[in-house]
């Protein structure tokens, strides 16, 4: 109904109902990413709750049952309400703009994926209002411990949050393919596409395959915890392994859900700011599509400690993965060789990301050795190697696309020194709260515990993580800040700011309703240099 | 912006700030690996000493890897930053071909040679001897350990030790096999560098032999797999005995489970006494019980904490276990016969919280 959108300029609508209403992808975008940073400051919270109680042995602040709580949600929201749907906002603000698109191909569904998500979060959390509490075997919920002889109706509450979220993906995903699919401009080939919507076609073909086994897998729960069913419990003849099989069958491709994209953030800066092409486009595609693909026959490498999986070949398709991701990165470094970097903020973040992934990619390589994952799984080790992908990868690029988009998003630039202050403070904190972690797995420290033996040597370790948490949460100040002066009296940035490459800076900031009035030829995957530059392909 | 972008004021002291944070973390690096911080604990068994080479191999692997990848990125950031006289575009590469097939194919190599080498340790931490010294068989429930020393057929229980401690011999193989009744959990020695899920409705079992110049060492133990509310406190130790010092052990422990009545069936009807025993908010009701001495008495127990467990355990003066009640998980309630006991002063306690206790006066 493209009329009803039309008349949002009459002006008779308040501007809370024209947000609360709108199937423009670009505000369905922001809205995604505002939900998302609001779920990421919430969770950042309860994560500070977890590093309080862990920062001296002893239980200080909290019972046992509401740090398995506070664990739990943390993850939850991190992963499933912050990590995925901000990574899908950026795909919704930017899929459309970057192929030459009006709006996605389904405004409506569009909308709807949204509207799930807040809709998601109250319910999971609502939990807390419970006699039980909130849901506290952990994001994995491993049945038999998810059942209802062990766990309150919390659970129930984040089985229906997780239905709900999984719908809100599963419509997002059908809505990218179709769009990327059947609405690019004229000129717009596949391999012209910006390596962000490669990511994007790959995370979208990734969900739709993976989170309808996720779903009902938490039908098969529910109904065990309040159907009488026997799926998953041993004691009434269910099977315990086969809830770990069907969760991480989901849950390891949605590692690459919550990384794909952000690799495409830093495809995309990283160019931009060294004056150079991506090194290698091709092969970056292929990459992609690789890392999707083997996404698919790892899963069981969760599992390796259950006795129940044929290690050699989920440990030699877990190695396999690290291939197409050094051919990544050996892409994103050659494309940094011999160009001109400037020091923005955008770059300073893909810094981080490069830095730091790596770290995270490494370690993974020390997991997929099957005698040593028996030594490292579930401690803080795997903690440790969690947060350099999501926070050190995913965290850093979502950053480094916020400063980059931001001035096409709102017309304003970020200011760049708060940004700066930001960077240095989160760097630093990040790794003080994560690599003491390695030493803690190291030396035999599980993971989702309460208290630990004050004489095993974890303490000063411990008080390490949980100061360099403070840290991180300290350099959310900052950006904060920044915003709210943004907004109030930001610089104002211009159509193309940084000397983009891509679709979405041939356009005004922000873009007007349904995105272009005319568009450059497209004759590379940088139609925006080719025209700045007077460059031909003909 | 055909000119980088002047430098913003007060971007001197940040870079400053930046570059000493960055120092102290490398400087944090290289203690952790000249600490030996980075290296699993020094192992204890054979299958740990195979393991810990293999984390040796990856992690030479990886730091070299890792120095070589963080090399090439700082020494971009230095070499090509852009400066004022950069105002022509540098050449546009769009690849390399020779380039792009190198960084594929050695990683390939390293990632296989690295798989068959933790291929060929796996088959030794996995390998299962035919006849084991010794068989335990280790029964997890939230939020305790019991090992049941089985016979040479691997299914009598020659003796059950309800104390968290499993006692094993040096230098022979030793075979655990793993039973939860509950939740699933894991049985994790860090010095074993092993753990495995003990999941209900699937036995696991795995051999290990503890190295004889470990004789008489304690190594903490914990399981490892989230398991409920206490899952922190679900520990345990295993300590390493020269094989004489263990089978007389052994004997001993197998005669006096022996010597000790077993506990009367319930409904047995001879208990003449019922005492009331209640927890609450992580307490019990009263701190002292009467019960008359040599005959079987009856512990009615009631937990009013929800989602809680409970039990009653009893020990006389020399920490010894006489009685362990199965957990209650709150609101319910249990009625524990209990044998028959000589006149004297017991304690009782609930196993999952130690700080609720006790007297028992037997007279």
């Amino acid at each position: 109904m493209a009329t009803t959108t039309l008349r949002a300029g009459v002006g008779y609508r308040s501007g809370l109902y024209e947000w609360l209403t709108t199937t423009d992808h670009k505000k369905i975008g922001i809205l995604y990413l505002a939900n998302s940073i609001l779920m990421f400051l919430l969770g950042g919270v309860f994560a500070l709750v977890v590093r309080l109680e862990l920062a001296q042995p002893g239980l200080q602040f909290l019972t046992d049952s509401q740090y398995n709580q506070a664990f739990t949600i943390h993850a939850s929201l991190m992963l499933f309400l912050f990590v995925i749907p901000v990574l899908a906002g950026f795909g919704n603000y930017l899929v459309p703009l970057m192929i030459g698109a009006p709006d996605m191909a389904f405004p409506r569904i569009n909308a709807f994926s949204f509207w799930l998500l807040p809709l998601a979060a109250i319910v999971m959390l609502s939990g807390f209002a419970t006699g039980t509490g909130a849901a506290a075997a952990g994001w994995t919920e491993y049945s038999p411990l998810a059942q209802a002889k062990y766990s309150g109706i919390g659970t129930d509450l984040w089985i229906v949050a997780l239905l709900l979220i999984g719908t809100s993906s599963i419509l997002g995903s059908i809505n990218f393919i179709v769009t990327i699919f059947k609405m690019r401009a004229p000129g717009m080939t596949l391999l012209r596409m910006p390596i962000m919507v490669w990511t994007m076609l790959v995370t979208s073909i990734l969900v739709m395959m993976a989170t309808p086994v996720l779903t009902s897998a938490l039908i098969m729960l529910f109904i065990d915890r309040n159907l009488g069913g026997h799926f998953f419990d041993p004691a009434t003849g269910g099977n315990a392994i086969l809830w770990q099989n069907t969760f991480w069958f989901y849950s390891h491709p949605a590692v690459y859900i919550m990384i794909l994209p952000a690799m495409g953030i830093i495809s995309e800066i990283l160019p931009v700011f060294s004056r150079k092409p991506l090194f290698g486009y091709k092969a970056f595609v292929f990459a992609t599509a690789a890392i999707g693909a083997l996404g698919f026959s790892v899963w069981a490498h969760h599992m390796f400690t259950t006795g129940a999986v044929y290690l050699p070949f989920f440990s030699f398709m877990t190695f396999l993965i690290a291939i197409p991701t050094g051919v990544k990165f050996f892409n994103w470094i050659a494309t940094m060789f011999r160009g001109q970097l400037t020091f923005s903020t955008p770059l300073l973040y893909s810094l981080g990301f490069l830095t730091m992934f790596l770290i995270g990619g490494i370690n993974g390589a020390f997991s997929a050795a099957v005698p040593v994952d028996f030594a490292l799984h579930d401690t803080y080790w795997v903690v440790a190697h969690i947060h350099y992908v999501l926070f050190g990868g995913s965290v850093f690029a979502v950053f480094a696309g916020l400063y980059y988009w931001w001035p096409k998003m709102f017309g304003r630039r970020l200011n760049e020194t708060l940004g700066k202050i930001q960077f240095v403070f989160m760097f630093i904190g990040f790794n003080l709260t994560f690599f003491p972690m390695h030493l803690l797995g190291l030396s035999g420290m599980p993971r989702r515990i309460a208290d630990y033996d004050p004489t095993a040597g974890w303490n000063d370790l411990n008080l390490l993580a949980t100061i360099g948490g403070f840290v991180i949460a300290f350099s959310i100040v900052p950006f904060l800040w920044n915003v709210f002066i943004t907004f109030r009296s930001g610089q104002p940035a211009g159509d193309d700011p940084w000397e983009g490459n891509t679709l979405e800076w041939a356009t005004s900031s922000p873009p007007p309703p349904y995105n272009f009035d005319h568009l450059p030829e497209i004759r590379s995957e940088r139609p925006v240099f080719d025209a700045r530059h007077g460059v031909s392909h003909a | 912006m055909s000119n980088p972008t002047p430098r913003s004021p007060g971007s001197n002291w940040l870079a400053f700030a930046f570059l000493g944070g960055v120092l102290a973390l490398i400087a944090g690096l290289i203690w952790a690996v000249l600490a030996g911080k980075l290296q699993p604990p020094a192992p204890v068994t054979t299958e740990a000493q195979a393991t810990r080479d293999l984390y040796n191999f990856v992690f030479v692997v990886a730091a070299v890897i890792f120095l070589f990848v963080e090399a090439l990125i700082v020494f971009a950031v230095i070499r090509y930053r852009r400066k004022p006289t950069d105002t022509e575009l540098p050449p546009q590469i769009h690849g390399n071909s020779v380039l792009e097939v190198l960084w594929t194919v050695i990683p390939t190599i390293l990632v296989v040679i690295l798989f068959i080498f933790s291929w060929n340790t796996l088959n030794t931490v996995d390998a299962v001897s035919p006849a084991p010294a010794v068989t335990v068989r280790a029964v997890a429930a939230q939020f305790e350990w019991e090992f049941d020393y089985l016979a040479a057929d691997g299914q009598t229980v020659q003796f059950r030790q309800q104390t968290p401690e499993l006692d094993l011999p040096v230098g022979v193989d030793v075979h655990v096999i793993l039973r939860s009744n509950d939740v699933i959990h894991a049985f994790y020695v860090p010095k074993f560098l092993f753990k495995r899920d003990v999941v209900p409705g699937l036995e696991n079992n795995f051999d290990f032999t503890i190295d004889p110049a470990d004789v008489n060492q304690t190594f903490r133990g914990q399981c490892a797999e989230f398991c409920g509310t206490f899952h922190s406190t679900m520990l345990f130790s295993v300590k390493a005995l020269s094989p004489t010092d263990f089978n007389t052990w052994l004997q001993t422990q197998i005669k006096t489970a022996a010597a000790t009545p077993a506990p009367v069936p319930s409904g047995g009807g001879t208990a003449a006494t019922t005492l009331d025993l209640t927890a609450h908010n992580i307490a019990y009701d009263t701190s002292s019980l009467e019960a008359p001495a040599g005959q079987p008495f009856i512990i009615n127990f009631t937990n009013n904490d929800p989602s809680v467990p409970h039990n009653v355990q009893i020990t006389d003066g020399t920490g010894q276990v006489i009685f362990k009640g199965e957990l209650v998980t709150g609101p319910d309630h249990r009625q524990y016969p209990i044998p028959a006991l000589a006149a004297g002063t017991y304690t009782f306690s609930c196993s999952v919280h130690p700080q609720m206790t006790g007297t028992l006066t037997v007279k």
